[in-house]
């Protein structure tokens, strides 16, 4: 009689509910929000910005896919679109995704509003350092109307986040009654 | 909310810390590369070729409404059209007739005094507006033509008002567009009545064009027009930019600065003339330059 096979180890396998998100969704928010950007809505000094919203979520919710590069890539994308200087909102972008991943432990931790409170400050700041650089290169103060766009992008945080959490909730559900 | 932690013994790639200092610096050198040589900027036309399919699939909607309403309005607004060319064409004969005796004065006053006029004619395209882009620190306008049509960098754009500003950046398909009263573009103008010269700027109150420099007893005032004189090559001598409003002379400076109106509207219409005025690279460069931060203070400490 041969001795039962011992099993091959065999590397166990990611977490199902880790890739609830699929690529396709992922992306196709992205290019979406991106795609109406580029319509004339934006021209309102103080429209806030979709698509650092979508992209800080994703770098927080799917931080191996969507990071540091692919906000400072958008970013590029939009300096040109906004014919800014280029690398500016590349930059702003940057550090935005940066400040919120370094949140991300403490920020996905509470509920949508007070990690809208998080953002606020981030928003803020990051808005601030872009608009200063840009001030300084063009030799204009383009007034206060950033502000108030970074403030509104703060408050826009629970909706989206709401929104792009929906197609998850139904993988997620159990996880939060386990964990 | 428990996130299921990535169970990842070492991190792969460079830390997240690394990855920004890097972006960071390359941010920094587009940043100065695109504010030192502005109009020729590789990363930027490749991202903006890239980008014109995306802006025109945007755009559709937009585009095929006019469309449809240009189909179905198309017997309503040629009669519109046709009635106020026929009054154009009345009232023109009349200007015609009285520039063709000018001309011929003028022509005949030259030759006494043995001054030549070179003929300025130049071939001319006409754009439409892709989109507005949005920046928070300079109101621009972008074009569905660009470097392919034959438009280049300094290339003047006029409506039927006058000047409406100049071509700043060109990509293959797209050209970028600043507006006289933008603070980057300077013209060379002449007052109607008198003949002053002076340069105009774009003002630091919005929407209005402002020419400094000039000594406070110069004749200037309220309701005077400003037309290019033609200094510098780049604006042809003659086109309408604006109507004085305002003059304020200091005596304490000796030196006295004044607003004007612009009489072209790019805010009204959607479609513009390019000028194909030949344009030197120096020169292209030079009349946009002044964006760049190596400009002077300016002398005009009452704006603010």
């Amino acid at each position: 009689m041969a001795p039962p096979p011992v099993p091959l180890p065999r590397p166990v396998g990611p977490n199902p509910i880790d890739h609830a998100t699929s690529l396709f969704f992922v992306w196709a928010t992205l290019v979406g929000v991106w795609l109406l950007s580029l319509l004339p809505w934006r021209t309102w000094p103080m429209s806030p910005d979709l698509l650092l919203l979508v992209i800080v979520f994703w770098s927080l919710h799917d931080a191996r896919r969507v990071g540091l590069l692919t906000a400072f890539v958008f970013g590029l994308v939009m300096d040109v679109q906004d014919v800014g200087p280029l690398g500016l909102q590349a930059l702003t972008y940057a550090l935005t995704v940066f400040g919120a991943q370094s949140l991300q432990r403490r920020l996905l931790r509470f509920e949508l509003v007070s990690q809208a409170l998080h953002l606020l400050p981030l928003l803020v700041i990051t808005k601030a350092l872009g608009t200063l650089l840009g001030a300084f290169l063009v030799s204009a103060w383009p007034g206060w109307s950033w502000a108030i766009a970074a403030l509104l992008t703060a408050a826009l945080w629970p909706l989206i986040a709401w929104l792009l959490l929906l197609p998850q909730h139904r993988l997620q559900d159990p996880e939060t009654t386990t964990g | 909310m428990q996130r299921p932690a990535t169970l990842r013994l070492f991190r792969r790639g460079p830390a997240a810390e690394v990855k920004l200092t890097l972006l960071v610096l390359v941010a920094f050198a587009l940043l100065f590369t695109d504010a030192t040589y502005k109009s020729t900027n590789p990363v930027r036309e490749l991202l903006s070729a890239t980008l014109y399919p995306f802006q025109r699939f945007v755009m559709l909607p937009r585009d095929l409404i006019s469309l449809s309403n240009d189909w179905f309005d198309a017997a309503a607004s040629i009669k519109s059209e046709t009635e106020a060319l026929q009054r154009q064409r009345i009232e023109l004969a009349q200007v015609t007739a009285n520039a063709a005796l000018l001309g011929a004065e003028n022509a005949q006053l030259r030759r006494l005094l043995g001054v030549f006029e070179k003929a300025a004619e130049h071939p001319t395209v006409v754009v439409e507006v892709l989109y507005e882009p949005a920046n928070t620190f300079s109101r621009r306008l972008v074009f569905n033509k660009g470097s392919r049509a034959g438009i280049s960098v300094g290339m003047p754009i006029l409506d039927e008002g006058g000047v409406v500003g100049q071509i700043t950046r060109v990509s293959p398909m797209t050209s970028e567009a600043a507006m006289l009263t933008d603070e980057i573009i300077s013209i060379p103008v002449q007052v109607l009545r008198n003949g002053l010269r002076l340069i105009a700027f774009g003002s630091t109150t919005p929407g209005k064009v402002e020419v400094r420099y000039f000594s406070s007893d110069a004749d200037i005032r309220e309701g005077d027009v400003l037309v290019t004189s033609g200094v510098g090559g780049v604006f042809p001598p003659g086109l309408s930019v604006g109507r004085i409003d305002q003059v304020q002379r200091s005596s304490a400076s000796g030196f006295a600065r004044a607003e004007a109106l612009p009489s072209s509207h790019p805010e009204r219409y959607r479609q513009f003339l390019v000028l194909q005025v030949p344009i030197e690279p120096d020169l292209a460069v030079g009349s946009v330059k002044p964006a760049a931060s190596k400009e002077p203070p300016r002398a005009n400490p009452k704006s603010k």
